[in-house]
């Protein structure tokens, strides 16, 4: 247990010695920046049903604050790679060689996708500060935590991209095929989690979907136009999220551990 | 205790048995040769050892122990797979930094590794950039990170230039000879280790075909000895006569088998021929190879 420390410290230096990390977080940090200036574009703008509130508003920070958790696909992404490009590259001998108990390695990955998708999501927190805040204030607002649920959301972002990192590392050691787990990654987060969350009477599949436990944790509930969504209570959206997490953890345990390396 | 130690190693891939039924031993102190053709098993025997791969009977030991039990495997083996265990997109420093990381050995091993094996200079170039040769060098400096006692590759002359094999050679003589590591090494080109190797492992279609050191190996086959006389004409009937095997090469020379050189120089004497040259032909470890391995 003692080796964890250094195994998780290689596993950081992997990532940080190569140039995916920071192509990731520029295309995290403008999808927050592309959904912040459309927020800010409709801001008090209604349409069937449904209004974007003003941009002066609480109401208007705790939806522009929440977007952060959509950049879930790129930190399970990074997840994904962290896992296959070992297969891709063959490095997993190198790694295996010098740690042969493998199981210590998944936890050293797992580990480190946690520390990845928390720095993700402080440099998504960062992002949003440094946006809403003047917006708001400009706009002839007054910026507060707490009416607009700031710290509770921001649990949420900091939840979603550390677990999502997770499913990416255990969906990447099942698949081990580079392009294959991308694919799926997207797939999954888009097509599968994008209609079953965002389709309210599809809501009752998609409230126990790792993004409908996000809403969840968040306790966002904006009326899209669609009706008003029916997600489970935050404590439960963090259970489903977690038992997400171990279920790809062990994913990835799993299809590792006993493989015969050729 | 034998420094790497194979019994009875037993490895099918579905319906194909890669090895069945290996066993030999490499102690410290030499370089033994693991050869054999194409897809004859050198590698799965190799993996096998190193935990790669799991045998499905039979025993692969380094040390005493399974690789797996050893508590730092890299303090006590190096190994070189077979190439482009690297990300293209990191440099060979870095290579290197993230397997010390791993094996808690300090950063300045991966500088002194690269020093080793000639590759300083490109130490902050991405793997990408890399010859084959430049390649084979890199998985040469990870095996050496923590400085084993116990060396473990697999075809590591593949894509070395004559003077990288040159070097390669004389690197793990060094190795086994000056710093008493056991090295074992594959290859299915015999001609690149035969000036390197002490002992001789041969396996063709996953079965152990012979074992010895090299002198065995090499004074095993027939002997031929070469006779030079300008009555080679003369001197070929004669040597039938004495019970010899006479085949006539070109004009003046002979290859004769089933007699030593003494019974040559009787019968040269007893017609009063003049010889020129009675050598004997060392019977090339390649000949006895290709004989092992086709003959299976
Ligand atoms: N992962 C695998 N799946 C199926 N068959 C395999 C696998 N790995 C090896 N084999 C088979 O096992 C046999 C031995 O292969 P191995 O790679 O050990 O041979 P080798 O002696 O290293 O050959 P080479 O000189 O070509 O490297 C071959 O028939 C090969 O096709
Ligand atoms: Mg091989």
């Amino acid at each position: 247990m003692s080796l964890i420390p250094g195994l998780v410290r290689a596993e950081l230096r992997k990532l940080f010695t190569t140039r995916l990390w920071w192509i990731m977080l520029i295309v995290t940090l403008l999808l927050v920046g592309m959904y912040l200036g459309f927020f800010m574009a409709f801001a008090g703008v209604s349409q069937d049903g449904g209004a974007m509130p003003e941009l002066d508003t609480p109401q208007w920070t705790e939806i522009a604050w929440a977007t952060g958790a959509s950049t879930g696909i790129f930190v399970m992404i990074l997840g994904v790679v962290m896992m296959t490009s070992e297969y891709r590259y063959q490095t997993i001998t190198g790694t295996f060689l010098v740690t042969p108990r493998r199981g210590l390695v998944i936890v050293a990955k797992l580990l480190a996708g946690l520390i990845v998708g928390a720095l993700f999501a402080l440099a998504v927190l960062v992002f949003e500060a440094v946006t809403v805040i003047p917006a708001v204030t400009l706009a002839g607002g007054e910026f507060s935590p707490s009416a607009s649920r700031v710290p509770q959301i921001s649990l949420g972002i900091v939840a979603t991209l550390t677990l999502y990192a997770v499913f990416g590392i255990g969906l990447g050691a099942l698949v081990r095929n580079q392009i294959g787990g991308i694919v799926a990654a997207v797939v999954w987060s888009y097509v599968i989690e994008g209609i079953f969350t965002g389709i309210p009477a599809l809501h009752g599949v998609g409230k126990w979907l790792p993004a409908g436990a996000a809403q969840a944790l968040m306790s966002i509930d904006l009326d899209t136009g669609l009706g008003r969504p029916e997600w489970l209570p935050a404590w439960a959206g963090a259970l489903v999220l977690v038992g997400y997490g171990l279920v790809f953890a062990a994913v990835a345990a799993a299809t590792t551990v006993r493989r015969d390396i050729t | 205790m034998a420094a790497i130690e194979i019994k009875n190693l037993v490895k099918s891939f579905g319906p194909v048995k890669a090895v069945d039924g290996v066993s030999f031993s490499v102690e410290a102190g030499s370089v033994t040769g693991y050869l054999g053709p194409n897809g004859a098993g050198k590698t799965t025997t190799l993996r096998s050892l190193l935990g790669l791969v799991t045998p499905d009977s039979g025993e692969a030991l380094v040390n005493g122990r399974r690789y797996v039990a050893l508590p730092r495997p890299v303090t006590e083996v190096g190994a070189v797979l077979e190439a482009t265990n690297f990300h293209p997109g990191r440099t060979a420093r870095n290579h290197l930094r993230v397997l010390c990381t791993a094996a808690g050995l300090p950063g300045s091993r991966a500088d002194e590794a690269l020093e080793q094996v000639g590759l300083a200079d490109a130490a902050d170039k991405r793997v990408l950039g890399f010859s084959l040769g430049m390649r084979q060098r890199l998985a040469l400096a990870s095996a050496l990170l923590g400085r084993p006692r116990v060396y473990i590759l697999d075809e590591p002359a593949n894509g070395l230039d004559p003077a990288g094999i040159e070097w390669l050679r004389g690197f793990l003589r060094h190795l086994a000879h000056v710093e008493g590591a056991a090295v074992l090494v594959s290859s299915h080109v015999l001609a690149e280790v035969e000036q390197t190797v002490d002992n001789v492992v041969i396996i063709a279609k996953g079965r152990l075909v012979r074992q010895g050191s090299l002198a065995e190996l090499t004074s095993n086959g027939e002997r031929v000895i070469r006779v030079r006389s300008a009555q080679a004409a003369d001197l070929a009937p004669a040597l039938e006569t004495a019970g010899g095997m006479v085949e006539r090469v070109e004009d003046g020379l002979l290859r004769v088998r089933g007699l030593d050189a003494e019974t040559i120089g009787r019968v040269a004497l007893d017609r009063r021929i003049v010889v020129t040259e009675v050598t004997q032909e060392r019977s090339d470890l390649q000949t006895v190879f290709l004989e092992l391995t086709e003959g299976r």
